[in-house]
């Protein structure tokens, strides 16, 4: 045997084993869900168990789950629509501005990003209080855009600056409007960018805690912050935690498993 | 501005190039000035605010007394010794953290190269943990690590290798756990940065190299690791901001706990302001952990214009 061949036996062990060691913790999640509770509290821990939905029955009875479900919607569809819609014109306009300030504030927006979530929800907290707007699903989607809209632009003015100007030049000189030339020519170029953007938002929207913990009422919390009181007491913690998860977490791993191109690609082009 | 140029005869004030030339620009400005507004209005405007409480000694349990502090917020930081080691607790975690995910997402990276089926696919499952809830991280490792009913914390202490309350509740091993949750976490994502940098190495250069004779070794240590600077440094921006402000996986994990062991600046902020409403203490830390944060940023920042101008020949 070769020396390369050993080396290559090498690499898909190592992947196999890191394979194991990334997905080991998430399958164990998505498998309480079916375990009946002597299962997930037996001494010694045991791997054998009789598939059951009691898990489902439980939350079902203890938590709203369909109020969950739509505060979770309501603020994952409305970070975005507001993020791209404030977002992927913004994005357009900078990589086609030749100004010299363009560039200036998309970086200025990328570093938005990086601002703590604390630092800016002490005092947003305050302001939604003055507005009225303390316990709100909005209140969060008013945040969540805040910091997405600003990564949208930042990632289509990436795509966007990958896209010669020409086709519109030609559209423009046809007659076509300039928002017909971005949106009829310009947008359809860059729906790669766009899913991006859609995956992205939805992640960090769907996923975020912190702003709707502090946000929200009993009555406006999503998903997110009801996981937290799934582990509440002892006698309905980890297999209840998994049947929420089925709801709050795993569609997203699906959708951006199935979706990974784009993710990926959005991924390292939003970095650069 | 276009509406009394559009009332013009073409031709008669500017040429026709002109005028298309300032409409353009105006446009251009009225797709911008949203999302700029909006950022303004949303999170600069309450960021500022910010700066202003925490000069006062201002606390939401008593709203009529609030007086002017000046810098006593910010001194307290330093003298208090909860602040003070969530400092150090950040710092440490901020350091671990991101020193294990480079090194393994740089190994990583190396081996999902070769752009195959079972690469492609191996990376798509392996980008997992970085999709899920960050709360649900920490409580899946809550659950695994627990030592009376978890799957792995129970044989861990029946061996005695942790404490019998688990590692989590370990005073000494606890923030060495949520280093290695966080590896867990992001590790996938250092990976997958690295690997875009790996991909967009000059291969003609790395086919020179075999060419010439040179070993696996030589090339990475003088083609590869030199040229993926850029990429590297990258990563560590990315991953040493997203840590220094991390708050979701250590809340539920340990909250803090024990004691204060693995209490970071986030979580100590949180407490503070929205548990005692502390106003003024808490917005001082907030300020703090984003100057920090920008520091670091701007550091890195500079070190990456420098690497690339080395990496594309000066």
């Amino acid at each position: 045997m070769s020396a390369s061949y050993w080396f290559q036996t090498g690499r898909r062990a190592f992947l196999l084993i890191m394979l194991v060691f990334f997905l080991a913790p998430f399958l164990w999640l998505a498998t309480t869900a079916y375990k009946p509770s002597s299962a997930i509290f037996s001494i010694p821990p045991t791997f054998a168990f009789s598939p059951t939905l009691d898990q489902f029955r439980t939350i079902f009875r203890l938590f709203d789950v369909w109020s969950l479900l739509r505060s979770s919607v309501l603020i994952a569809t409305g970070s975005v629509i507001l993020s791209l819609a404030l977002g992927v014109p913004a994005g357009y306009a900078l990589a086609r501005s030749k100004s010299r300030y363009a560039m200036g504030i998309a970086y200025f927006l990328m570093a938005i990003r990086m601002i703590p979530s604390v630092a800016a929800l002490i005092p947003f907290y305050l302001m939604m209080r003055d507005i009225g707007l303390l316990g709100s699903w909005m209140s969060v989607v008013l945040i969540n855009s805040m910091l997405n809209s600003a990564f949208v632009t930042w990632l289509m003015f990436s795509y966007f600056r990958g896209l010669p100007p020409e086709l519109e030049e030609a559209a423009l000189t046809d007659g076509c409007t300039q928002f017909g030339a971005f949106f009829k020519v310009a947008l359809p170029a860059v729906m790669a960018g766009i899913v991006a953007c859609v995956l992205f938002c939805l992640m960090f929207s769907w996923n975020d805690f912190l702003y709707p913990m502090f946000l929200t009422r009993l009555d406006s919390k999503p998903l997110s912050v009801a996981l937290l009181s799934a582990y509440g007491t002892k006698d309905i913690t980890w297999g209840t935690l998994g049947a929420l998860a089925h709801f709050s977490t795993i569609p997203i791993v699906v959708v951006i498993l199935f979706l990974n191109r784009y993710f990926v690609q959005g991924l390292t082009k939003g970095i650069h | 501005m276009s509406a009394i140029a559009d009332h013009l005869p073409s031709g008669l004030i500017e040429p026709k190039g002109m005028a298309f030339a300032t409409k353009r620009k105006v446009f251009l400005v009225a797709m911008a000035v949203p999302v700029v507004a909006y950022v303004l209005v949303v999170g600069i405007w309450p960021l500022t605010q910010g700066i202003w409480y925490s000069l006062y000694d201002y606390n939401l349990i008593r709203p009529q007394r609030t007086k002017f502090a000046g810098i006593d917020n910010y001194i307290e930081i330093i003298t208090d010794p909860v602040s003070r080691q969530a400092l150090i607790n950040t710092a440490i975690f901020t350091f671990g953290a991101v020193f294990f995910e480079l090194l393994i997402g740089f190994a990583l990276a190396l081996a999902l190269w070769r752009d195959d089926r079972f690469n492609r696919l191996a990376l798509a499952l392996i980008l997992i943990p970085v999709t899920i809830t960050p709360l649900v991280v920490g409580l899946i490792f809550k659950g695994l690590l627990a030592a009376d009913y978890g799957m792995i914390g129970y044989f861990l202490a029946q061996w005695g290798l942790t404490d019998p309350r688990g590692l989590l509740a370990d005073q000494h091993a606890a923030l060495a756990t949520l280093i290695f949750i966080d590896v867990w976490e992001w590790t996938p994502l250092v990976a997958l940065i690295l690997l875009a940098g790996l991909k967009a190495l000059p291969s003609d250069i790395l086919e020179a190299a075999s060419v010439d004779g040179a070993t696996g070794l030589q090339k990475l240590r003088i083609i590869v690791i030199p040229l993926m600077l850029p990429a590297v440094l990258l990563a560590l921006i990315l991953r040493t901001v997203d840590a220094f402000r991390v708050f979701d996986t250590v809340y539920v994990a340990t909250g803090g706990g024990p004691g204060n062991a693995t209490n970071t600046l986030m979580l100590h902020a949180v407490k503070q302001g929205l548990e005692f409403f502390n106003i003024g203490r808490a917005s001082a830390i907030a300020n703090l952990t984003l100057l920090i944060i920008a520091l670091i940023a701007a550091g890195f920042a500079l070190m990456i214009r420098h690497a690339d101008r080395k990496a594309n020949g000066k």
